[in-house]
């Protein structure tokens, strides 16, 4: 339980360490089922952040059956804070690759959607991250979903009313576009957790500290209740191992991942990044939205293990650890 | 059209931007009938609770209260409007830092360091404190002082004051309030040195000498002009000099950004946001 509180924000520890202690008393939470079936998930190699991306990008959508002909897709990338030093936000390049293949392939509407965690100046972010320099049109593109206007949703996470940008909730189709990183909260930061960008600045601050009230990984699973269209391409070409999701180091891992249903992605890029998922508590609740075992997870490009590279976990996480 | 701003031209109108905007053209006599609108439609989004709400869809207060407190007193109105308002204020409060947290903190050193005693403002109700909504209603409660009893504002001003200066980076600024987390300093961020400025005007716990060293380096240096406003309105209010632009900056898009560069100019409504 000790690893478990040490994994807490603070803004959680109270209720949680209460409940931790009720823990020991009752038996174990029975898991959710996951679904019947099972999902794709496409991993391409991806040496660099090089032209050929939007090709690699087109392979694998058309691998996963992805139909954009006619839809209106709203792009997530991560783009959280901007160090010189390490890689924390999704490559440009990637975001440019996903723009161009998208629009080959009949998408009606194309646009780049972020919300950013702890900064104010969105675009000033973006223009670091070179996303002003990288995206052609990218005042046309580009939506700073912190301040956009706002749509109510009921009965999220147990909310009787929360709000959500209007962009975001007129998209048929959100890309998740997450940087393949370790979380110092929740083990690793992937395409579920991505959608925390999703969430109005405005009303909720920054950080959205209400997400970590209700606790990170509930909020994961909630947000991911509200947005089921939804695609994923991870950009682990260079991702971030340690004390990511921001003061981590950078981590060539030479990969991208990209599927429909986002924990089978995120359970893939977990066993691509030597973390056990089955042991991750968001992608535990995670099963009754989509895949975890590998056994219901189709891979297609590369096998894991061709592009398996043990990321870095701070001391918290050590027993999350593929065996 | 309601009379309010929003964060960008044609958009849906939202209590921060319309706050900014309303100090940015007080006593701008080309501005009377667009302040009158403004300031009516504030006035219709304060709820029962004495709170405002921060857009028209929501039902809960927000966070930019404080400002709508700042804003009543610059404008002089210590009405009823204003007093629900303040005893919203002094009744919103982080909500880290309980006994049992505080006790399990002695035992086990939890993660994010920080002082559990010293609670400031949150974001949104029952959250916890951060940097932003603290300085703004520090600023806010300064200024209402002259005008309301002192007793509980006082011990507001107080507290929020020692979290601020407890959540203070290394460097000697501030980010959003952590400032150290799994025994790693974080670095501050401009904007939120510049905010965080604002509302320890008039403290007499620390010179800040160190932090109004960082925003001026941080000034000269930025190139957010979100960041850049919010530093110079910091620097000005403690009366520190800041060179005019060598030449004016051209309308911003953004609506907010406009409204805090004009409050930032040399001589322009900082003074609003200043404690006397």
């Amino acid at each position: 339980m000790a690893q478990n509180r040490l994994k807490l924000p603070r803004r959680r520890f109270l209720p949680l360490a209460g409940a931790a202690l009720l823990d020991g008393c009752a038996s174990p939470p029975r898991l959710p089922m996951e679904p019947p079936g099972a999902s794709a998930v496409f991993i391409a190699k991806a040496a660099s952040y090089s032209r050929e991306l939007a090709a690699t990008l087109e392979t694998g959508v058309r691998a996963c059956g992805l139909s954009v002909k006619g839809k209106s897709i709203l792009l997530k990338p991560n783009l959280v804070e901007f160090d010189s030093s390490t890689t924390i936000n999704t490559n440009v390049a990637l975001l440019a690759a996903a723009i161009e293949t998208f629009q080959k392939m009949g998408a009606a509407v194309v646009r780049v959607g972020e919300g950013p965690g702890h900064r104010r100046d969105t675009m000033f972010l973006a223009e670091e991250a070179d996303y002003r320099k990288g995206l052609a049109r990218f005042d046309h593109l580009f939506v700073d979903l912190n301040r956009d206007d706002i749509v109510p949703v009921h009965n999220f996470a147990g909310q009787p009313e929360f709000f959500f940008p209007k962009t975001v909730l007129a998209a048929d189709l959100i890309v998740s576009m997450p940087k393949m990183k370790t979380h110092h909260w929740a083990g690793a930061t992937l395409s579920m957790k991505n959608f925390f960008g999703l969430v109005p600045g405005a009303i909720y601050g920054w950080p959205k500290n209400v997400l970590h009230q209700i606790g990170i990984p509930k909020s994961i699973l909630a947000l991911n209740r509200v947005f089921r269209n939804t695609f994923a391409i991870v950009d682990g070409i260079v991702g971030m191992e340690g004390n990511g999701p921001i003061q981590g180091s950078p981590k060539k891992c030479g990969v991208i991942a990209m599927g429909r249903n986002l924990p089978a992605v995120d359970a893939t890029c977990c066993r691509i990044m030597g973390i056990d998922p089955q042991k991750l508590e968001y992608l535990q609740l995670a099963r009754e939205l989509g895949h975890i075992d590998s056994s219901n997870i189709e891979q297609r490009g590369e096998p894991i293990g061709a592009v398996q590279t043990s990321f870095r976990l701070i001391e918290a996480f050590r027993n999350v650890r593929l065996a | 059209m309601d009379g309010g701003w929003g964060y960008l031209p044609a958009r849906q109108s939202w209590l921060e931007p319309t706050c900014y905007a309303l100090l940015a053209l007080y006593q701008d006599p080309a501005s009377v009938s667009a302040w009158e609108r403004g300031w009516s439609l504030l006035r219709s989004w304060q709820l029962p609770d004495g709170g405002w709400r921060p857009a028209a869809p929501v039902s809960a207060s927000s966070w930019a209260s404080a400002l709508c407190v700042t804003l009543h007193c610059v404008q002089e109105s210590y009405d009823s409007s204003f007093e629900r308002g303040l005893q919203w204020l002094i009744g919103s409060k982080g909500s880290e830092g309980g006994f049992f947290e505080r006790a399990v903190n002695t035992v086990w050193k939890l993660p994010v360091e920080y002082d559990r005693r010293w609670k400031g403002w949150p974001w949104s109700p029952d959250a916890a404190s951060w940097v932003e909504p603290t300085a703004h209603s520090l600023l806010a409660l300064k200024k209402a002082s002259r005008k309301a009893p002192a007793g509980a504002i006082a011990r507001r001003i107080d507290e929020g004051e020692r979290m601020l200066l407890d959540r203070r980076t290394n460097d000697g600024g501030w980010n959003h309030g952590n400032r150290r987390v799994y025994h790693v300093d974080l670095p501050s961020y401009p904007e939120t040195t510049g905010i965080a400025l604002t509302g320890l005007q008039g403290c007499t716990r620390d010179n800040l000498e160190r932090s109004l060293d960082l925003a001026r380096k941080y000034w000269m240096e930025t190139s957010s002009p979100l960041a850049k406003a919010w530093l110079a309105i910091g620097l000005r209010n403690f009366g520190r000099h800041l060179p005019a632009p060598a030449s004016p900056t051209p309308p911003d898009r953004d609506v907010m950004v406009t409204a805090l560069e004009a409050l930032a100019s040399p001589n322009g409504g900082h003074q609003w946001l200043k404690i006397a």
